[in-house]
């Protein structure tokens, strides 16, 4: 009478419905998603000398991950405390089906952010998009590693501020050391390695090669591996958290 | 295994504090069985143990027949489990709740909204069914939430101080709707920390004290154990001199006043009763009613545990936030 493994992904889709109608699509969560990155746009673009079309990419890559870090900062620690989190310990699904719902739902959120910053600056502001799909690609695996980060440093809070703190602890680094805006052939190569360590600086890469950007495929899928394999080391540390805390 | 639930020497430490304390006890199908005990002796963590939200350190549970630490999917399919603090969703619907619950439970599609109906219907909520749960009051909360737990209809249903911080109006309520499921034949677990409610909801009762069980019985059984004390409530007329006397009588043990009666604590009754009779004559005494005092489970409470009966009307503080769902006691 064992449950099916399509059963499991259906009661994970079911949890990422949840997410998406009780949590997602907030006001106070898009605004937060939009309003760090879009600051840092302007301040560069505008009052600084960078062309807007290059930092699209990183813009973009920035959306994804405040967007997705900062709600499954509610979406995971907000059930903790108001003991929701626990309705799901106690049903018939694995905790890896309940954190397989919590980051599809932040994987289709970041991705819903993502084009929508995307793809209506990038025809603004005249950007050849050398390939939707591998930029859609690229969006999406961002969503995913930003979604897995997220719960990640939600698994180790105990409350909402606590969460958005470890997420700002690894976030704020990312935002300046990923080539976001500042490229990383211009950082000194000790500050190269860091960034090499950021999942952020493999989404904007992608993102740029999807984007007219001079590197290869080859980069581009490395990038791709690069991040799914952030998003799974992200969700085993995440995982066996909550585990030990179950225990 | 026909038993519901058998939990065999269960042993929880939180890092160096022993919250449950190698228990052991079986509860039969179709029965109500409740852990009575103060707030901090371990019900709470016993129940995450039996329902496996968290991991003995040893000893074992085995629930509906499946043991929980190594099948645990396969017997949280067949148990329900109300928490102490309600938690539903606030931002969803009563009626989306439910649909929630059902897809987690793996309901078939066509079977939720019928189910879902039927068991606002049950909790008397269906007119509410597009409210917020944020917007419902506590005790409909609460009953929602036991709705939520049957709603694959589980064969056993764990309830953790279901009355617990609602109106007595609420409480009865929920009262009634336990009695009503145990009398559909399902299974019922229960903490309290009302003696009142273990009294007259369970079949049968575990008394908990830090972490251990001290005793376990059918009510009456437990009451027992402090028969050989009885005791009579007499209340006397307006006519006739002090009763002052009473205490001096032979085969009075104890007397206490309660507002204008006298509850008498006595060894040999016949002796008391031919003694008191004399007693009202000699001194002019007329006795309007004199009724035998049943020992309580508060008093059986008192005597197996040594705490005293105001030790369980001490209310849990609001549970800690961040701290819902693991290491709460």
């Amino acid at each position: 009478m064992a449950i099916a493994p399509i059963e499991h992904l259906l009661r994970a889709l079911y949890i990422a419905k949840k997410d998406a109608k009780a949590y997602y699509f907030k006001a106070p969560n898009l605004t937060y998603a939009l309003l760090m990155p879009i600051s840092l746009f302007l301040a560069f673009s505008i009052a600084g000398p960078i062309d807007p079309k290059s930092i699209t990419p990183g813009l973009t890559s920035l959306v994804v991950l405040f967007g997705t870090t900062s709600i499954e900062a509610v979406a995971v620690v907000l059930e903790k405390q108001t003991g929701t989190f626990e309705r799901l310990l106690v049903a018939p699904v694995s905790l890896s089906t309940i954190l397989l719902g919590k980051i599809l739902a932040g994987l289709l959120f970041g991705s819903a952010l993502g084009i929508a910053i995307f793809v209506p600056l990038a025809l603004a502001l005249g950007i050849a998009i050398t390939s939707l799909p591998m930029a859609l690609l690229a969006i999406a695996l961002s969503s995913l590693s930003s979604s897995a980060l997220g719960v990640l440093a939600s698994a180790h809070a105990k409350w909402v501020p606590e969460a958005q703190m470890l997420a700002n602890f690894l976030r704020f680094p990312m935002t300046f050391l990923s080539g976001a805006f500042i490229p990383l052939e211009l950082m000194p190569p000790q500050l190269q390695f860091i960034a090499r360590l950021l999942p952020l600086t493999y989404s904007v890469e992608a993102l740029r090669i999807s984007s007219g950007g001079p590197m290869t495929m080859t980069t581009f899928l490395l990038d791709m591996v690069a991040l799914a394999l952030y998003s799974l080391a992200f969700l085993t540390i995440a995982g066996y958290a909550l585990k030990k805390k179950i225990e | 295994m026909d038993g519901a639930i058998e939990a065999i020497n269960l042993t929880k430490y939180y890092g160096k504090i022993l919250a449950v304390d190698n228990i052991s006890f079986e509860v039969e199908r179709g029965e109500v069985f409740g852990f009575l005990g103060p707030n901090g002796a371990g019900k709470t963590t016993a129940i995450r143990l039996l329902t496996g939200q968290m991991k003995p350190s040893s000893g074992s549970a085995i629930v509906a027949g499946f043991d929980m630490t190594r099948e645990p999917i396969k017997a949280k399919r067949l148990i329900g489990v109300v928490p102490e603090v309600s938690n539903l969703y606030d931002e969803l619907s009563a009626w989306d709740n439910l649909i929630f619950a059902a897809q987690l439970y793996g309901v078939p599609r066509g079977a939720r909204g019928m189910r879902a109906k039927e068991l606002l219907e049950f909790i008397g909520l269906y007119d509410r069914r597009e409210d917020r749960v944020g917007n419902l009051s506590k005790g409909m909360r609460r009953r929602l939430t036991i709705a939520a737990a049957l709603i694959h209809e589980p064969s056993i249903l764990f309830l953790d101080e279901p009355t617990s911080g609602l109106d007595v109006e609420s409480a009865r309520a929920i009262r009634g709707l336990i009695r009503e499921l145990n009398g559909r034949g399902t299974t019922v677990f229960l903490t309290t920390h009302y003696i009142e409610e273990a009294d007259h909801l369970c079949d049968r009762i575990a008394i908990i004290d830090r972490g251990r069980i001290v005793a376990k019985d059918k009510p009456e059984g437990l009451k027992s154990r402090v028969e050989g004390r009885t005791a009579f409530d007499i209340s006397f007329g307006p006519r006739g001199g002090p009763v002052d006397g009473l205490a001096a009588l032979d085969h009075v043990k104890e007397v206490s006043k309660l507002g204008e009666v006298f509850r008498v604590y006595v060894g040999d009754v016949t002796g008391f009763l031919q003694a008191l009779a004399d007693f009202a004559r000699g001194n002019g005494l007329e006795i309007t009613s004199i009724n035998t005092v049943k020992p309580s489970l508060e008093d059986a409470f008192v005597r197996i545990t040594g705490l005293s009966p105001e030790v369980m009307r001490v209310e849990k503080e609001p549970a800690r936030r961040g701290d819902v769902g693991y290491s709460s006691h």
